[in-house]
């Protein structure tokens, strides 16, 4: 009885499922005596790129994740850490040791990804080289039985056997199945026979799709070393060059210096934050529109575009996003001199209470003979509710602003840089007892003719970030070859067609059999039977062209299996 | 997962010949790859130029040496008072240019060195200029009057000036000084708050008169 | 634009209609349990046993290298399962070796095996189609009525993606005769749309900005589709461990085999293999779902990843699912080991939508709960 699984050739399944760090075949030889080195590591890189130990990394590299998704990240919210740091004053530094504040970036999570990568690579690469190989062996011989084989055909054809495998070769080959066909007739003069193969791009769907992953991490690998993030600041009817010293923040990748900048300038002209104002979702933001004009080099030409959310702006190779937006009340204060010490806009902050409600501060370093703070609260639409102004909608409907005064020394002649945003009141006198509220154009006189500020106004700041990422689409190129490739490996099969003539009285009786891998569904019993028929109908044609008599003994096919 | 995984000893067997080949191969891509990486991480160290050196003691403040100094942009604008200035005027004499805002704590530590060490320059022939950077009028008058500050300074509200200047050198915050000889190149920079060692030091360089000689003149 | 809200209402109306129809459905098929005709499921489909060389079993369609299927019936329940048993072919039949006088009976097809299954199967089968039918215009009337894709906040995710779960399943249960399959996926779908319901309803309403972009269509849609079918997974996943314990028992000779409702159930390999077809299915799906967020990050926030909590679960979920389909090609770690990892799969999956979207800070905190 021939086996199926003919042993001198690739076994059907050899380039999958049996690898877990032991090789099906090779000789074994044990030897007395010591393992060398190279023993130990070629026993270490077995094991690395053994499916088990893939699954070991995979599994570590979820459960690696799960801290940097509960605990508060160094890179996307430092004052969490921060604040982290206050409530747990025990347990922040042991975190901080061992990397979870930093869990993406630290060395120990690289160190799983890049096993998993190692482990992926010298999987993929012996695999690749084992494709092309068996790209180029020949499949199996033929079966005796080819009714013994999962789906099966058996019909009568009016031809010879060697005439009649020839017909189905032409068949097959015209269907991408790749052929084999015996070198010298079959010895039990049992007729011809002929092994045809397909679906190799199965294997090759699942090898891009893992070097494609590969190639996903070397794209964010490009995007740290070469990309950037910068944020900025920008209230309504002000501008910015694209220059590092003009930028809140900037986060250039390792090879990045400050000359890689674009040099855009950028002018936000107006900004509007539209809400819903009745109905449930009252106060919910419905639009945010900032137009800004914009050059992409200095003394370039000057354009106008608008900058939404989901919509940036693109400039020079970089991006600016809209993230958010706030407040700026306007004040005008006045010193002890009658000089005028500050007539501007001070950008303040909203907190998360969703009406915003913000904060800020203004620091009057200029003013004589003692500086100048003030601490303040902005309230877009102000309502007293139980001795308490609070904000009931987001826009700016009734402005109020509530201020606290201060004078002495803001402590900004010496030591290191201070935020805009806060103030410290260390070596201030706090001049109002209570906060005092201002509507728009109204002053407050500070006591013992400190000074007077006017509360004349506020405008709008948008917050934006600008980002270069050379990774981006190299990433997203990836990603969809990585989908292509698992979609390949789901849908396509690798299959055997054998096909036999003997000889008989008509002719020959053919018969076809079909062999897929693992995991067969009705796909294959369908294209099984329908060439079957294919074969069948163009073995008649031919047995007519040859000039058989038109009415040979047409036995049904009989198929085995659906 | 069995414990026979990290137990199992390696196979004795004689090694194919196909797949000795083959992790050769492998190994030397992995070590060509792991060098690649290494390399473009490391990146290359800045600096390293002869042509920029230290001013002595200073860790911010530079030299660039003759025929290897940067051409200043040219640039104008409005001045704190209102009046319309442009930088091409100060061609021939030394200028010290000085980006600053009355926001930024060190440009308020260095502001009274620089006023003086203007007033002790300025019958040598050098100038100061201020760049005002990201501020509004009134604050950055009040900050002039607060520190004695006499020479004019043009805003730069939206960092223009800037900008065109940190194409030539590397501006990264503010407060930065830039010394500019005079052929309008730039001779020496302070990055970050300028001392009066520094600032002196630079100017010695520049004008060939130490600060002594620039009194006694 | 205005939020319709009398179509809104009307969607909620077809929600608890269709709730109240999957329950009536689950009944039906735990009455099919009880009082429903003797068979183990699979074998409705009519193939004819064929007769095989127990060395065919080896290297037959299944490939799954699991203990070789007891006798010629189970044969042919492999192949229900494995192969279109419901469509008539052709000239296709069952038959056996190349004996010239046997001739195949016709499969039967899939209404008709419906029929020959009970009384309660047809009323289990008839009630879950109704309940698709209303679950599926409650989607679509949500859409209308806020005139955008209905999967803008986890209410209306939760209730998409069940609809999605009940028609993927459906569609299941009638090609591979898996009605006793029927209490457990619809069951579990009823749970949910209850504590939807319940727990998380939120009223028809617009969009904040940032989630106004067509992109909300594509990822969401994405992720909403797979969710559905790794929820019928991990469903299937639960009664596969139930069936292998069961199977283990009996092997310890610890039960009687042929009792109580395992009887009715598909085998572990049929269980096996339906649910690594469903998760081939489901994680392409949810591969782009990810991808399709990630070009959505970067329009919206800057970044096409930035470890954002959703984005890590996100990402966690993808490699335990990705840790089952290697699973099931590592000696050792099929079978049971592999389901479990495809429900802590699935249990991520969860956990990402209903607590870290919710009660994690985080870019991705748009679940409109509350």
């Amino acid at each position: 009885m021939t086996d199926v699984r003919a042993p001198e050739t690739d076994p059907f399944d050899s380039a999958g499922t049996e690898r877990d760090g032991r090789r099906p075949e090779g000789p074994v030889s044990p030897a007395a005596g010591t393992l060398g080195l190279t023993d130990w590591l070629k026993w270490a890189w077995r094991q690395l790129t053994s499916m088990r130990i893939a699954l070991v990394l995979l599994f570590l590299l979820a459960l690696g994740s799960v801290p940097g998704s509960m605990l508060p990240q160094q890179g996307s919210d430092p004052a969490g850490v921060a604040q982290y740091y206050t409530s747990h004053p025990a347990l922040a530094p042991l975190l901080n040791h061992l990397g979870l504040f930093d869990v993406f970036g630290a060395p120990w999570f690289a160190a799983i990804y890049l096993l998993l990568f190692a482990s992926l690579v010298g999987c993929v690469v012996p695999r690749t080289f084992r494709l092309a190989g068996s790209a180029r062996t020949l499949p199996p011989r033929a079966p005796r039985n080819l009714a013994r084989l999962p789906v099966s055909a058996e019909y009568a054809a009016a031809l010879a056997p060697a005439g009649a495998v020839e017909v189905a070769a032409r068949v097959l080959s015209g269907h991408g199945f790749r052929l084999r066909r015996p070198a010298e007739p079959d010895d039990a003069g049992t007729g011809s026979w002929l092994s045809a193969e397909k679906g190799y791009l199965r294997e090759a769907g699942n090898l891009v799709f893992h070097l494609a992953l590969l190639g996903v991490l070397v794209s964010v690998a490009l995007g740290g070393l070469f990309g950037y993030k910068a944020d900025r600041l920008l209230v309504q009817g002000t501008s910015f060059a694209d220059t590092q010293s003009a930028l809140d923040e900037f986060y250039p990748g390792r090879l990045v210096t400050a000359a890689d900048l674009p040099p855009f300038t950028i002018t936000l002209n107006s900004f509007d934050a539209s809400y819903i104002s009745s109905g449930p979702q009252r106060g919910q933001p419905s639009s945010f529109d900032a137009q800004v004009s914009y050059t992409a080099s200095p003394g370039g030409p000057v354009r106008t575009d608008r900058i939404e959310v989901n919509r940036p702006l693109s400039v020079d190779g970089a991006k600016v996003y809209l993230i958010g937006h706030g407040y700026a009340p306007e004040f005008k204060v006045t010193d002890a001199r009658g000089q005028v010490v500050y007539d501007g806009a001070q950008p303040f902050i909203s907190g998360t209470t969703g009406n915003f409600l913000s904060e800020g501060v203004l620091k009057v370093s200029g003013a004589e003979p003692e500086q100048l703070g003030f601490s303040g609260v902005f309230v877009p639409t102000a309502v007293d509710i139980d001795g308490t102004l609070e904000s009931v909608f987001p826009a700016a409907d009734n402005p109020v602003v509530s201020l606290i005064a201060y004078a002495g020394n803001l402590g900004m002649n010496t030591g290191p840089s201070q935020s805009v945003y806060q103030m410290n009141t260390a070596g201030m006198k706090r001049l109002t007892p209570d906060p005092q509220l201002l509507l728009v154009g109204q002053s407050l006189k500070l006591p013992d003719g400190q000074g007077t500020i006017t509360f004349t106004g506020y405008r709008q700041w948008v917050s934006l970030t600008i980002t270069h990422d050379p990774g981006q689409l190299p990433a997203l190129v990836c990603g969809m070859a990585a989908l292509g490739g698992l979609l390949l490996s789901f849908l396509v099969r690798r299959r055997r067609v054998f096909v036999r003539a003997r000889a008989s009285q008509q002719g020959s009786t053919v018969q076809v059999g079909g062999l897929t891998r693992t995991d067969a569904s009705g796909a294959f019993s369908e294209e099984f039977a329908s060439l079957a028929a294919e074969l069948r109908s163009a073995h008649q044609r031919a047995a007519q062209d040859q000039g058989a008599p038109p009415h040979v003994q047409a036995a049904p096919i009989r198929q085995e299996g659906e | 997962m069995s414990r026979a995984l990290l137990l199992r000893a390696p196979a004795l067997r004689a090694p194919a010949l196909r797949a000795g080949r083959r992790t050769v191969v492998l190994a030397a891509a992995v070590s060509a790859g792991v060098l690649l990486i290494v390399g473009l991480a490391a990146g290359w160290a800045s600096g390293g130029h002869s042509n920029v050196t230290y001013v002595d003691g200073s860790d911010s403040a530079v030299l660039y040496a003759a025929g290897h100094r940067p051409l200043a942009p040219d640039f104008s604008g409005t001045t704190l008072t209102g009046s319309r200035l442009s930088f091409s005027s100060y061609r021939g004499n030394v200028v010290v240019l000085n980006f600053w805002g009355s926001w930024c704590v060190p440009c308020r530590e260095e502001a009274s060195t620089l006023a003086s060490v203007a007033a002790l320059y300025r019958s040598s022939g050098v100038a100061f200029l201020g760049v005002d950077v990201r501020d509004t009028t009134a604050s950055a008058l009040a900050f002039t009057r607060s520190f004695g500050i006499s020479y004019p300074s043009v805003t730069d509200p939206s960092s223009a000036i800037t900008l065109d200047f940190t194409s030539v050198v590397p501006i990264a915050g503010t407060p930065t000084t830039l010394v500019i000889d005079r052929t309008g190149h730039i001779a020496g920079a302070v990055f970050g708050s300028a001392t009066y060692p520094e600032l002196t030091a630079i100017l010695a360089k520049v004008t060939g008169k130490a600060a002594a000689e620039a009194v006694s003149r | 634009m205005a939020v319709n809200l009398a179509l809104g209402h009307a969607s909620n109306d077809f929600l608890i209609a269709a709730l109240v129809i999957y329950s009536l459905a689950v009944v039906a098929f735990a009455g099919d349990f009880a009082f429903g005709r003797p068979r183990r499921a699979g074998a409705a489909g009519g193939v004819q046993a064929r007769q095989r060389a127990a060395a065919l079993a080896t290297i037959g369609a299944s490939g799954v290298a699991t203990a070789a299927p007891a006798g010629g019936q189970d044969a042919g329940v492999q192949d229900a399962i494995d192969q279109d048993a419901g469509q008539p072919e052709g000239a296709a039949g069952a038959g056996d070796g190349g004996r010239a006088d046997s001739m195949p009976e016709p499969a039967v097809p899939a209404f008709r095996a419906i029929r020959l299954a009970g009384p309660w199967v047809r009323a289990g089968v008839a009630l879950s189609s109704a309940g698709v039918t209303a679950h599926l215009v409650a989607v679509i009337l949500r859409g209308f009525a806020v005139h955008r894709a209905p999967w803008g906040n986890m209410y209306e995710f939760v209730t998409a993606l069940t609809c999605v779960a009940a028609m993927f399943f459906l569609f299941v249960m009638i090609r591979y005769r898996a009605w006793a399959l029927g209490v457990f996926v619809v069951g579990a779908v009823v749970v949910a749309l209850g504590l939807a319901e319940t727990l998380i309803y939120t009223a028809a309403g617009n969009l904040v900005p940032a989630l106004q972009s067509y992109w909300l269509s594509i990822h969401v849609t994405a992720m909403t589709l797979a969710t559905g079918i790794f929820f019928v997974a991990a469903v299937l996943g639960a009664v596969y461990l139930i069936v292998d314990s069961y199977d283990r028992r009996v092997a310890a000779g610890r039960a009687e085999p042929g009792h109580g409702i395992v009887r009715r159930l598909p085998t572990t390999e049929q269980l096996d293999r339906l649910t690594y077809r469903t998760i081939v299915f489901g994680f392409p799906v949810w591969t782009f779902g990810v991808i399709a967020g990630a070009i959505w990050a970067d329009q919206a926030w800057g970044r096409y990843w930035g470890w954002d909590p959703v984005e890590t679960w996100a990402f966690i979920t993808w490699v335990l699912y990705a840790a089952f389909l290697h699973a099931r090609a590592t000696a050792g770690w099929r079978g049971r080991r592999a389901h479990y990892i495809q429900l802590l799969g699935f249990a991520s999956l969860m956990f990402n939508i209903l607590v870290v979207q919710v009660f994690v800070t985080g870019l991705h905190s748009y679940a409109g709960v509350g």
